[in-house]
């Protein structure tokens, strides 16, 4: 046997005879090798058909994706091994060259650009500076339509919900909320009435109902008249980023909210008590009218949902 | 003379009046129990749409409901069975009297079951909850059920005859409910504690929403009528038809989802993902990668 | 004048002695010079080692989402109009729905081979997110970054965003309850910038939040500018590494001037099309028989709604893992709210973290001092800096994707949420605070000990006469070992002993090869 390490030196691909050893299968044994990536590829076309035969008769997605799967992969381990064991093993080596240019070619690169552009914007500073004055007001214009196109101006629409003073509060049927409705420790999502049906509505208006008590309650100093009958509302929308917070643990006495588990206390005016929301529910002010509707005595007195800069 | 008799009229008259309007008054809101931690609160039964009222020969409502939910009392024969399993599985914690025990140990009060209604017994007994297998979890999980549904009407029926309450057993007819607006109801109420696909999560301070998968259909009517422990009640804010619809969408897709696209992956949605992705995915390619590349010198 | 008579053989002959093929490529050389260009490509050298292949399954698995993106694109159709569903799955059938859910819905029921597009789609987009993340650690912690590749690792930096990004907008596409919580949450995220939240929020929604505009918007990003711009930057990426040639582990035969391996033309090619091959199995097994993101089952988005349990795709775990664990500061004065509560862990966090990752090379220059062209790569346990650097980012992002899944370990586990949060909390600071001494401490200890690591050589034992036992290494493959040294088999009789037939160096040496 010749020795090992020439076999094993890296050769550059030119230049090479035929019966050199690095243009010789990395296999040992080639033939069985190739039986081996013969069956794969056999295999493989048979999945193949079995996909074809699959779509025709709509058989499941499970037999259509496996039938896929197994012809690529099979497909792909015989062109593997083809060219891991069959073809010219090397290690064949190549040259760098370094990029670099040599010294005369970058002065006069920096040369071109510096000189003969440096030069001209100094010899016409009125020319260059009326131009870029000229692109920099198209750029600023042109941001015009690509941005305040898009939408409206936000002015007052984040301060304001569709509560309004007398708003009968409906659930998501349409059906107007009786105070006999709710039993001590339910929950239900409201709306004001007209708004359940649309989305902008339901996103900005949505509330939450829920009872305490039979009797009426007082979250805090001046919301006496908030909580007629033990019933509470609060907005929906979660102070920190805006999901509803629609879980109520009734015997907790807490409203949690799914998306990153805020809780906030039902009783104290939904102060949150822990996690990430940095400021409580705001309370919507109800009151029962003679029929036993559920109705709004205004609209809430702050901002619903999360913060954003112009929220005092 | 006359006078006595008129008092003794009046004051006789008065106590009829007050027995018989005493179904009346439980019709509308329940009573305000005192606030006290892990304490149930009185079930609160006003089921608006009642088409159907059966009353029995002393003028005690026997069931009612409407083509949706029928609700039942339990049978007054089933009271003494219900007596004896009831001193022998629950007394030592909710008393002799079904009163309850003022705060033992570390875990608050066992609450007093009296005025709870048959359906709340019924749901905590016949789904395995109680008795409880560790009194002292702050919230007593599913298993499998200790008692026979029988036994478990039975206890129900004999605390119920202590105080007659509502609401009362419910067996919904599923063949007149509509599974989308069960979906879509689910969506509103159910799913931001039980996830969109009913397997249930953990809640605050060691409270969890069970799984919804594998349950009877009268447990779920029970569950949403009552609001047992943390759960809200659903009462006049959902119909029956309604809470038939939820019912039905729960005991088929929620139970049995439709998983066409292969192995649900426990409906934990993208973490499950995340994980499969990364680990067979990217991992599964990278071993394919040892394979084509080579190792180091 | 002979007459040239055409025939079949004459005509090969002046094909030349390459035939058709050749001829071809002569054509082609005569219009566009490509015959020196070609050659030189087809002889380039590519060094072959394992852990480039990452890259290459972040490229193949880009192809997959390509393929499959135009099959979906075809089917879905970007409106937030309201339509009744009447498909085949029961519970939606009636409900009024947006043709956004309604065509997803039905190109998972009704389309043949259509849940199996979406879901290939689908996990074709968590693997090449995660492959992107796999090689670009590979490029860190082998110094492959350094000059002259920094341009490189800036273009695949911003790969990895728009990787992200784009996926975030395409599992938003189909308006589903899970997804449109998300843009709910990012919605927020907007709207919390100071100055101009509300605006930037406005224009991007075509209003408040949801309207009927970020659906189609979505759509022509997801669709049309982010791929372009990943193809784009994509071809400059592969057309740097062709340029500057791959980097290479050091090794016997291997220096800054030269690469080894195996050539394009055919070896590569055929690995790296079997590799194609087989991504896009691996991709289709999991479509096949993993579902993801089934949403029928969650339902149209109604901004009323809201499941538990709901995260975004793995990717985007460490924002909403930062977002939980938070805590709730924000400041608000003079009639303005900076929220910080969501500033930091949304916006200034990632800023960060991408920012570490764009200053890299320069940030390494300046500490090393090392201007040098590199190509040959470091081994991590020779850079302890570096490698215990990258290890405590990685572990803080770790700890920030478990942190997203605070709801499902506290279920599973059986803990108290409040409980998981505090210890995500703490986590999140002590993990990576002791993963940077500890991997320090291995790599020095990895340093001092020669050949930690390596891959062991044969040695062969002799023994002299004088009962010395002297161990050389042998050379690597078996079949070369000189003939002298190889084994001799054991005799069956004591005193059957044979002598080797061929005794080098006459010593009468016995070798027994371990």
């Amino acid at each position: 046997m010749s020795s090992g390490i020439e076999n094993h030196t890296p050769v550059s691909l030119r230049g090479l005879s035929a019966d050199d050893p690095h243009l010789q299968p990395a296999a040992r044994n080639p033939e069985r090798v190739e039986k081996v990536i013969v069956f794969n590829f056999v295999l493989g076309t048979l999945f193949g058909f079995l996909f074809i035969v699959a779509y025709i008769q709509n058989w499941q997605p499970w037999i259509l994706g496996g039938a896929m799967a197994g012809c690529l992969t099979l497909l792909g381990i015989g062109l593997i091994a083809w060219g891991k064991y069959l073809m010219p093993r090397g290690p064949f080596v190549e040259d760098r060259h370094e990029f670099r240019n040599s010294d005369e070619d970058r002065s006069a690169f920096a040369a071109a650009i510096v000189q003969r552009g440096g030069g001209l914007v100094k010899r016409r500073k009125l020319l260059t500076g009326l131009f870029a004055g000229g692109m920099g007001v198209f750029s600023l214009g042109a941001v015009f339509p690509l941005l305040r196109s898009l939408g409206p101006l936000p002015k007052g629409t984040l301060f304001h919900t569709d509560w309004r003073k007398d708003s009968y509060a409906v659930d998501i049927t349409g059906r107007r909320v009786l105070v006999g409705d709710l039993a001590v420790g339910s929950i239900v999502t409201v709306f004001p009435e007209g708004q359940q049906d649309t989305e902008n509505g339901q996103a900005v208006d949505q509330t939450v109902l829920i009872r305490v008590s039979n009797q009426d309650f007082t979250t805090m100093k001046g919301r006496e008249t908030w909580g007629p009958q033990g019933l509470l509302a609060y907005s929906k929308l979660c102070t920190h980023l805006g999901c509803p917070v629609g879980l109520y643990e009734q015997q907790l006495q807490l409203l949690v909210c799914p998306c990153h588990q805020s809780m906030f206390n039902v009783n104290n005016g939904a102060v949150p008590q822990f996690g990430p929301a940095p400021r409580p529910l705001p309370q919507l002010p109800i009151y029962i009218d003679a029929d036993g509707y559920v109705r709004a005595q205004s609209d809430y007195r702050e901002p619903v949902g999360p913060g954003f800069w112009e929220r005092a | 003379m006359m006078i006595r008799s008129l008092l003794k009229r009046s004051v006789l008259l008065s106590i009829l009046g007050v027995v018989s309007a005493g179904p009346l008054v439980l019709f509308s809101q329940g009573a305000d129990a005192a606030k006290q931690p892990y304490q149930t609160q009185r079930a609160n039964s006003g089921t608006p749409n009642s088409d159907v009222v059966v009353k029995n020969a002393n003028g005690v409502v026997t069931s009612y409901g409407n083509s949706s939910i029928m609700y039942n009392a339990p049978s007054p024969s089933l009271i003494n069975l219900g007596r004896a399993l009831y001193m022998q599985n629950c007394a030592s914690c909710h008393g002799t009297e079904a009163n309850g025990v003022p705060a033992g140990g570390s875990s608050g009060a066992y609450p007093a079951l009296v005025g709870l209604g048959p359906a709340t017994i019924n749901f905590w007994v016949s789904s395995g909850r109680m008795p409880a297998a560790d009194p002292r979890q702050v919230q007593a999980m599913r298993q499998k059920p200790r008692l026979s549904d029988s036994q478990s009407l039975a206890i129900a029926a004999w605390v119920n005859s202590l105080a007659p309450s509502y609401p009362y057993i419910p067996t919904p007819n599923l063949a007149t409910a509509s599974v989308k607006n069960g979906a879509e109801l689910f969506a509103l109420n159910c799913a931001a504690c039980h996830t969109i696909e009913g397997m249930g999560d953990a809640l605050a301070s060691n409270t969890y929403a069970p799984s919804l998968h594998n349950i009877p259909a009268y447990q779920v009517a029970e569950a949403i009528r009552i609001g047992p422990g943390n759960m809200p009640r659903f009462t006049g804010n959902l119909s029956d038809a309604q809470a038939d619809d939820i019912v039905k969408f729960v005991t088929t897709y929620i139970s049995h989802p439709q998983n066409p696209g292969g192995l649900g992956l426990g409906g934990l949605g993208p973490v499950a993902e995340g994980f499969i992705g990364l680990a067979l995915g990217v991992g599964v390619l990278a071993i394919f990668g040892f394979w084509v590349g080579e190792r180091e010198e | 004048m002979t007459d040239v008579i055409e025939t079949k053989r004459s005509k090969k002959l002046a094909k030349g002695p390459f035939g058709a093929v050749g001829h071809a490529l002569n054509e082609l050389d005569d219009r566009l010079g490509t015959a020196k260009g070609g050659r030189t490509f087809l002889d380039k050298i590519f060094p072959d080692h394992w852990s480039f292949m990452l890259g290459e399954i972040a490229l193949y698995s880009f192809v997959i989402l390509l393929v499959t993106g135009i099959f979906l694109a075809l089917y879905y159709i970007p409106s937030t109009a309201i339509v009744t569903y009447r498909g085949t799955y029961l519970p939606l059938y009636g409900q009024k729905v947006t043709e956004a859910y309604a065509s997803s819905v039905n190109l998972s029921f009704a389309v043949r081979g259509g849940l199996l597009m979406r879901q290939m789609h689908h996990w074709a987009c968590d693997i090449f997110v995660g492959a992107i993340v796999v090689h670009m650690a590979r490029v860190f912690f082998t110094g492959a970054f350094r000059k002259p590749r920094e341009l490189n690792w800036t273009i695949g930096t911003t790969l990895l965003t728009l990787a992200i990004v784009n996926g975030f907008l395409g599992y938003s596409l189909p308006d589903d309850l899970v997804s449109g919580t998300g843009i709910r949450i990012a919605y927020s995220i907007i709207l919390s910038i100071p100055v101009v939240g509300s605006y930037i929020g406005f224009w991007v929604f075509g209003g408040n939040f949801p309207g009927t505009m970020v659906i189609p918007r979505f759509f022509v990003l997801h669709e049309f500018l982010v791929p372009l711009l990943i193809l784009g930057l994509v071809g400059a990426h592969l057309a740097l590494l062709v340029r500057q040639k791959h980097t290479q582990f050091p090794g016997p035969g291997k220096t800054e001037e030269n690469v080894v391996g195996t050539p394009m033309f055919p070896v590569f090619m055929a690995k790296t099309t079997g590799f194609l091959l087989v991504v896009g199995g691996v991709t289709a097994l999991l479509g096949a028989f993993a579902q993801i993101n089934p949403i029928w089952q969650f339902g149209q988005y109604h901004a009323a709604n809201i499941s538990y349990a709901v995260q975004p795709d793995w990717y985007m775990g460490f924002l909403d893992g930062a977002l939980r664990i938070w805590p709730s500061w924000t400041f608000h004065s003079f009639g303005h709210t900076i929220v910080f509560n969501i500033l930091v862990p949304s916006v200034i966090l990632p800023g960060i973290v991408f920012g570490i990752a764009y200053a890299w090379p320069a940030v390494e220059r300046k500490l090393t001092g090392d201007n040098e062209i590199h190509h040959l790569l470091d081994r991590p346990s020779d850079r302890a800096f570096r490698t215990s650097a990258g290890v405590a980012l990685l572990s803080f992002l770790m700890m920030l994707f478990i942190a997203s899944s605070t709801d499902v370990i506290a279920n599973f586990f059986h803990i108290s949420l409040d409980t998981v949060l505090w210890t995500m909390r703490i986590l999140v600071v002590v993990v990576p605070l002791i993963a940077f001494p500890f991997t320090y401490k291995i790599c020095k200890e990895m340093q001092n000990f020669k050949g930690a690591g390596k891959r062991k050589t044969t040695n062969v034992v002799s023994r002299t006469s004088e009962g010395e036992y002297v161990s050389t290494a042998s050379p690597r493959y078996v079949d070369d070992i000189p003939a002298h040294l190889a084994p001799i088999p054991v005799p069956r009789f004591i005193n059957d002993v044979e002598a080797p037939e061929e005794d080098a160096d006459g010593s009468g040496t016995r070798v027994v090869e371990r």
